[in-house]
């Protein structure tokens, strides 16, 4: 007996495991309702959901992204206080005297750039197998919300490291705000916090983007995936696409 | 008018209560996020007026923009670009604003010559006061629509621009 | 086949043969919409795709560095400037139309074209040949779009003006 499965059987191991090994298929599925882990996939899919021609897994790659970006965004968190005194500084610091700073700085960068890839071409993978016609529509609407999100969360990312990078396309992208009709000047000044970009502005993007966005991106991707686990058990209209 | 039982009395009230809650919550949030224009809008005081240059143009960093002059009259220019903000910077060799984000350019007195701006720089309220020019930062002149330019001041040279401009 | 006489295929004996079909019915092949279990079928795929990705990602990270600009300076304005890449579609059609337009118009309209879509398209179909209107109109946007992202991306220098990528590069991360 291996001794993954001894402590399994230990009081404490089935306090927390609650299902046995898994040795038959009936075991499996026991554990999709016993497993959090597990919980969040069906049972059971199609045989073509598995081929990589499928989906391309483009959900999956977004999922481990975004991942990757909460752990290693918690990471720069410690190294990081957002007023314009100190931001850039501690980005430089970040870079020269934290043991891996730069490194973890570069992961949150690209993981960043190519979550945002990862999303559009999920969305247009779905698009082309017409995942999006009912009863999934309404997951389709999510998904379309966690693009914009997933926009948001990099654009107010732009601004922490305070650069003149950050500084000039933030003022360029906020300035767009103030074209929309009537409440054009009132909305860029809430979004910037006065008239132009500031250390009230640092300190609003830092919020959005380290606990409201992440948040409310975390609760809409359960339910995202708690739909598609609920949908993958229904039919597939025509029984599937023939391509 | 219909009427209810006691449930659907109920029902009705925790419905309101709750929309109530969640209108006060947005109007809350929305109150204490947007901003309350302090700070802005400050009165800075600058040189004296026959400082100001009726050729080319004076910049001022505590005013955010630049003083010159036309018809001897003193213009207070903001330097945000009415397009999406950018400072636009002065180019001395061509005698007119031009701004390095999407290429729109003024002329010397903030009127729009081209590019996607949709207006002329816009421009604060001066006043003498003590021998001295005051900027009321808080109050600003939008500037003048596409097509108006009264300003017969030909470019002097080259563009600061790329090549290609615009 | 007798027990005195075995069959020797390649050293080995053989037992028995079985006919290629079964005793009743048609031999039932695998077809897309059966039920497979996601353990193990789904989840080891979902696993090799985390790792790669994670891979795709430190290889990134250890090559190449984050960009850091000089410190914020409200004073200067660079140039170019330039927004991140996933909004340079949107900074190209800002440079070309009035900011109601390609500011609020034609972002809004995409994301609200896009939340319509599945109550717009009520027809059935899901292959692509039966749904043109859709998967053309999709498509066109798509490219436009792309299109857009890259020349604003890669194709334009100071002021905005166009340059030739593998002559001036202007492009940021
Ligand atoms: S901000 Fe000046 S031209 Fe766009």
């Amino acid at each position: 007996m291996s001794m993954s499965s001894k402590l399994r059987q230990t009081t404490i191991g089935r306090s927390i495991w609650r299902t046995p090994d898994a040795v038959t298929e009936r075991d499996r599925a026991a554990k999709h309702w016993a497993s959090f882990l597990l919980h969040i996939y069906p049972v059971k899919v199609r045989r073509d959901e598995l081929s990589f021609r499928y989906s391309w897994f483009l959900g999956v790659i977004s999922l481990v992204l975004f991942a990757s970006l909460f752990v290693s965004g918690v990471y720069l968190m410690f190294f990081y206080v957002p007023s314009p005194a100190t931001a850039y500084g501690d980005i430089e610091n970040l870079q020269t005297e934290v043991a891996f700073g730069q490194f973890i700085r570069n992961v949150h960068r690209w993981s960043a750039h190519l979550m945002v890839l990862a999303v559009a071409a999920h969305m247009s993978r779905v698009f082309y197998r017409g995942a999006y016609k009912p009863p999934r529509e309404f997951n389709w609407v999510i998904g379309v919300i966690l693009l914009v999100m997933t926009l948001l969360m990099s654009f107010t990312g732009y601004l922490l490291p305070w650069d003149q990078l950050a500084y000039w396309a933030i003022t360029v992208g906020s300035s767009m705000a103030a074209f929309v009709p009537w409440a054009g000047d009132q909305a860029q000044q809430t979004l910037l916090a006065g008239d132009s970009v500031g250390s009230a502005t640092l300190v609003r993007f830092y919020v959005l983007h380290v606990f409201v966005l992440p948040g409310t991106m975390v609760m809409l991707v359960m339910f995202h995936l708690w739909r598609w686990r609920k949908d993958s058990m229904l039919s597939h209209p025509e029984g599937g696409d023939h391509e | 008018m219909e009427s209810y039982d006691r449930r659907g009395f109920l029902i009705r009230i925790w419905r309101w209560a709750g929309g109530l809650v969640a209108a006060a919550g947005a109007w809350t949030t929305w109150d204490v996020l947007r901003a309350n224009g302090a700070g802005a809008g400050a009165r800075v005081r600058t040189v004296a007026p026959d400082e100001v240059p009726s050729v080319g143009v004076l910049e001022v960093r505590e005013m955010k923009g630049y003083l010159t002059r036309q018809d001897g009259e003193v213009v207070a220019l903001w330097w945000k670009c009415p397009h999406l903000g950018c400072k636009v910077p002065w180019c001395d060799s061509s005698g007119q604003f031009e701004c390095p984000c999407h290429g729109s350019v003024f002329n010397r007195i903030g009127e729009y010559r081209r590019g996607p701006a949709p207006r002329g720089m816009d421009s604060y309220a001066v006043a003498v006061e003590n021998g001295e020019l005051v900027v009321d930062t808080g109050e600003v002149t939008l500037g003048d629509p596409p097509g108006n330019e009264t300003l017969d001041e030909p470019t002097t040279g080259p563009e600061c621009l790329g090549s290609e401009g615009g | 086949m007798s027990d005195d006489e075995p069959t020797i295929i390649g050293n080995k004996r053989v037992l028995g043969i079985v006919p290629s079909r079964p005793p009743v019915g048609e031999r039932k092949d695998p077809r897309a919409d059966d039920q497979v279990m996601v353990w193990p079928h789904l989840l080891v795929r979902h696993a090799v795709v985390a790792v790669a990705v994670l891979l795709v990602v430190l290889v990134l990270a250890v090559l190449f560095d984050a960009p850091l600009r000089e410190i914020a300076n409200p004073t200067v304005t660079p140039n170019p400037e330039k927004a991140p890449w996933y909004f340079a579609a949107l900074q190209e059609l800002l440079a070309n139309f009035h900011p109601v337009v390609a500011g609020v118009l034609v972002p809004g309209g995409i994301v609200l074209g896009l939340l319509a879509l599945p109550y717009i398209d009520r027809n059935p179909a899901t292959a692509p040949s039966r749904r043109k209107v859709a998967v053309a109109t999709f498509t066109f946007f798509l490219v436009a779009w792309i299109a857009l992202t890259i020349v604003g991306f890669a194709f334009r220098g100071p002021s905005w003006s166009w340059v030739w990528p593998w002559q001036e590069w202007y492009g940021e991360l």
